[in-house]
């Protein structure tokens, strides 16, 4: 059984997202899609709206696109309709619209090469997954955001399938350091059911740091941590239990925070891709008794890794999926050039 | 000649009324901006209207299901009137075929639903007959608002296409089975995509995947080789069979399209035809659920020029009051050609009679039902409302100056049956010449074939021969003892509210030679006005009687 039928049972909305540029994210995409011909899992596929690649729009180069088996329902620009190589049904002509004009589901008829465009909001995203899903796909790909950098919601999809590779780093040290940072911080704790979660989504839409004791909670007149630690600082005494930041959570916010403050508070962040602070930094801030959470976290459902780096360079193979298994416990790893069962065990 | 201006269609609330009937498809869209107002002659057309308006609404309140229906038909209508128009020269393509295609079933399923009721509509409604182009476009007659260039769309295509999957299917088997073979004999399994990556330290692995017959190097760089199947003479044989096939399929689709296009083409007249009556449907059906909701009536057209309003309200008035929830005080008038003053309390509502006037008035040429009991309409050539507004502050005028540019506008553009409407004219210069003024504009207007309403303060404006006087019945009937102990307490926006319960709208008929009510300085006291200046104010009226 492929990784692919695995996460079936679990997921139901699949975002394929790109470490950096170049990590591979097509490649994966590509890898699942045969994986499901083979296993006959009816696919839904589509990509997010926004990716900041330079394409033309004509010829489609960088674009993705992709070969699909006929059944597979995919969600296709109306201007791309034409350009399709695949036969393909037009079930719906949704209310969607993408960078290439209005959206519409189609089933592939006829396998062939598509290109692909989605939905350029979110909200947009979620709803027209949830179409897909009713006109019969069993699992639905994203290709998401080329940088893990551009994902703008966490929550368009179930989970994630993040691409990492060389293009990281020519060290291959550093890009598992790299990687197993950033699935850190995506799979940090959310913050539990309780009043200061209520709170806190109560009042978030202000977009304002929030400071909570008990039952009190005190909106501060700031919008981000931004230049603002020193504010903050001030802000935070012995009864202060959580500090919500809206924004982002920079070294610049954290190092005016004295550090026995720190230990006591907890801070709570809209989600983790809000985080921007690097690896090694961010282990001594874990060390000082630094604690975050998340409102919402982000499942990694599996990594891809490609030992190949578009300027020339690449690793081996099998040290860079061995490595990178053993920094990431638990998460399936396959390297999609090369193949090979995900399970493999090390 | 237009009926109206701008400011009218504003300041009177017809733009209200049509920004709020809820026209839901791009046809009922268009038809609501092209709209034109009846004029005098027009008495018959405007009938038929009413009584398309009636049908509707008949439907509606029978068939209220119907209508729903109907209206979530209409949710997500595109106008695809363009296309229809292109099918003239050009091949469409196979998304705007799926867009005609799914018009179609739209306008089926119009034509259903009004079946379904039962109602016998007006031939205005009823869509013509477009199942054969219908047919045309779903070979399968499966009704399923999809679309593709199925194979059920001619013999050939489907041959070829089969063809073509069987092909493929070899190729794929053929595929296979040299995996398999590769696979048992060398012990290396090749991925869904028949290709193996090998990394080149593995020198040894490399060399024996090389020596593979069946594989051939593909994608190399300096420390992996990706090897893929080599296609074997039969392979590359059913290959080229498959794209000489692919050819011939894109040929029988265009010819496909082509002749769908012409079928289009050929009904290109019944579908635009089809879209106007979809359009006049929606638009009058909008005004029937409008008049339902707002309690309107069908107004009584009159050969003569008059306006007869019995239990008038203003629907922006009334809207306001009903989300404070609050009651409306309707009002009744009755105009006829010549001079009728509306004089009365501050606070009385003198100038929301006088834009339900106009209106009433508007509604009715403009084809909507009137939010009225009953309300008697003799058509006008010209409306015209004179009222204060900000506009003219900000365009630098005084408000005598741009109030004088207006009366200038109405006395050059008015002609018979003209309704004229205004507000507390010359409120803005001193009294002795306003007054003059306003008394002359009275004696102007009375010998002219127009129905003029004007309010005012002036006492002896309404004095006269041929000029009809209206007051505001207001405080007149009000229990002054309960009023003042609610005041007591209030703040300040509870005693304007406190004053509006205890006012009383209603206009009413007095003669000529009766004295208006000097309200002005009570409300002043109502509303907080120190006792020092109110009783000086007093002393000031005495003295000078």
């Amino acid at each position: 059984m492929g990784l692919l039928s695995q996460l079936k049972q679990k997921y139901k909305t699949l975002s394929i997202v790109g470490m950096a540029k170049n990590a591979g994210k097509t490649t994966a995409l590509n890898y699942l899609i045969e994986e499901a011909m083979d296993d006959g899992v009816m696919l839904g596929i589509t990509s997010t709206g926004r990716d900041g690649e330079s394409t033309d729009l004509v010829t489609g180069t960088d674009k993705p696109r992709v070969f699909l088996d006929a059944g597979t329902i995919v969600s296709v620009p109306v201007k791309l309709y034409d350009l399709a190589d695949a036969g393909l049904e037009i079930l719906r002509m949704t209310n969607y619209s993408s960078a290439l004009g209005q959206i519409m589901l189609c089933r592939v008829v006829e396998s062939g090469y598509v290109q692909i465009a989605g939905p350029v909001s979110t909200k947009d995203q979620k709803a027209m997954c949830r179409d897909m899903l009713d006109l019969g796909a069993e699992i639905i790909l994203i290709d998401g955001a080329v940088d893990r950098k551009s994902i703008a919601a966490p929550d368009a999809s179930d989970a994630i399938i993040l691409s990492t590779g060389a293009v990281l780093s020519r060290s291959l040290k550093k890009v598992v350091e790299e990687t197993a940072h950033i699935v850190g911080l995506y799979q940090l704790p959310e913050l539990e059911d309780g009043p200061a979660r209520d709170r806190i989504l109560e009042l978030q839409d202000q977009e304002k740091i929030m400071l909570i004791k008990g039952n009190k909670i005190r909106a501060l007149d700031l919008k981000t941590g931004l230049s603002a630690g020193k504010f903050l600082d001030e802000a935070i005494d012995e009864a202060t239990e959580y500090v919500y930041i809206p924004g982002a959570l920079t070294n610049s916010v954290i190092s005016d925070i004295h550090p026995a403050k720190m230990k006591t508070v907890e801070f709570i962040l809209k989600d983790p891709t809000k985080i921007f602070i690097e690896a090694m930094h961010w282990q001594q801030l874990r060390k000082k008794g630094f604690t975050v959470k998340v409102l919402k976290n982000i499942k990694v459902a599996a990594l891809t890794v490609n030992p190949r780096a578009p300027i020339g360079y690449s690793f081996e193979h099998e040290a860079l999926l061995k490595a990178m298994r053993s920094a990431v416990d638990g998460i399936p790893v396959i390297d999609v050039k090369m193949g090979g069962e995900f399970s493999e065990t090390v | 000649m237009r009926l109206s201006n701008v400011k009218t269609r504003s300041e009177t609330g017809l733009d209200h009324v049509m920004q709020s009937i809820n026209v839901m498809t791009p046809f009922g869209k268009k038809r609501l901006k092209s709209i034109v107002p009846f004029m005098p002659g027009d008495e018959d057309r405007l009938n038929e209207e009413f009584r398309k308006l009636e049908e509707l609404l008949a439907l509606a309140d029978e068939k209220p299901q119907t209508v729903e229906l109907l209206m979530e038909t209409f949710m997500d209508l595109k106008d695809i009137s363009f296309t229809i128009e292109r099918s003239k020269n050009n091949t469409l393509s196979v998304v705007e075929l799926f867009e005609i295609k799914s018009l179609l079933l739209k306008m089926k399923r119009v034509t259903e639903l009004l079946e379904e009721s039962g109602h016998q509509l007006s031939e205005e409604f009823i869509l013509l007959d477009i199942m054969e182009l219908l047919d045309r476009l779903d070979p399968r007659k499966d009704r399923m608002n999809t679309f593709y260039i199925y194979d059920d769309f001619s013999e050939t295509l489907g041959g070829l296409r089969k063809r073509k999957r069987e092909l493929e299917i070899s190729v794929r088997k053929e595929q296979k089975i040299i995996k398999q073979q590769i696979e048992t004999k060398y012990g290396i399994s090749l991925t869904p995509k028949f290709d193996y990556c090998v990394s080149k330290s593995n020198k040894e692995l490399v060399r024996i995947i090389r020596e593979i017959p069946e594989l051939t190097p593909g994608d190399e760089d300096y420390l992996s080789v990706t090897f893929v199947l080599k296609n074997t003479g039969e392979i590359d044989e059913l290959i080229r069979e498959m794209d000489l096939l692919s050819e011939k399929i894109e040929a029988e689709e265009l010819k496909i399209q082509e002749a769908l296009s012409k079928d289009v083409y050929r009904f290109s007249g019944i579908l635009l035809e089809n879209c106007n009556k979809i359009g006049e449907l929606d638009f009058i059906l909008s005004k029937a659920v409008y008049a339902r909701s707002k309690n309107c009536v069908k107004p009584r057209l009159v050969p003569g020029h008059k306006i007869v309003i019995e239990g008038g309200r203003h629907l922006v008035v009334e809207e306001i009051l009903s989300q404070k929830g609050k009651p409306y005080c309707p009002v009744s008038i009755s105009l006829q050609d010549g001079v009728t003053c509306i004089t009365g309390a501050n606070m009385g509502g003198k100038t929301v009679s006088l834009k339900l006037v106009g209106l009433v008035a508007m509604l009715t040429q403009y084809g909507f039902f009137v939010p009225c009991a009953s309300a008697e309409i003799g058509l006008s050539n010209y409306i015209h409302i004179l009222i204060g507004d900000s506009q003219s502050l900000q365009r630098g005028l005084s408000s005598f100056g741009s109030e004088m540019e207006e009366l200038k506008e109405i006395l050059d553009h008015s002609k018979d049956r003209s309704l004229i409407l205004i507000d507390e004219i010359a409120s803005g210069t001193n009294p002795v010449e306003g007054l003059a003024l306003t008394k002359s504009l009275v004696g102007y207007l009375k010998t002219r074939p127009y129905i003029s309403l004007i309010t005012t303060h002036f006492d002896s404006v309404t004095v006269g021969e041929g000029i009809k006087n209206m007051q505001v019945r207001g405080l007149a009937n009000a229990d002054f003892n309960r009023l003042e102990k609610e005041l007591r307490y209030a703040n300040r926006r509870e005693r304007i509210e406190i004053i509006q319960k205890y006012m009383d709208y209603r206009l009413y008929h007095v003669d000529n030679d009766e004295e208006i009510p000097k309200d002005a300085l009570n409300i002043a006291k109502m509303l907080g006005i120190y006792d020092e200046i109110i009783e000086n104010a007093k002393k000031f009226l005495n003295e000078g009687r």
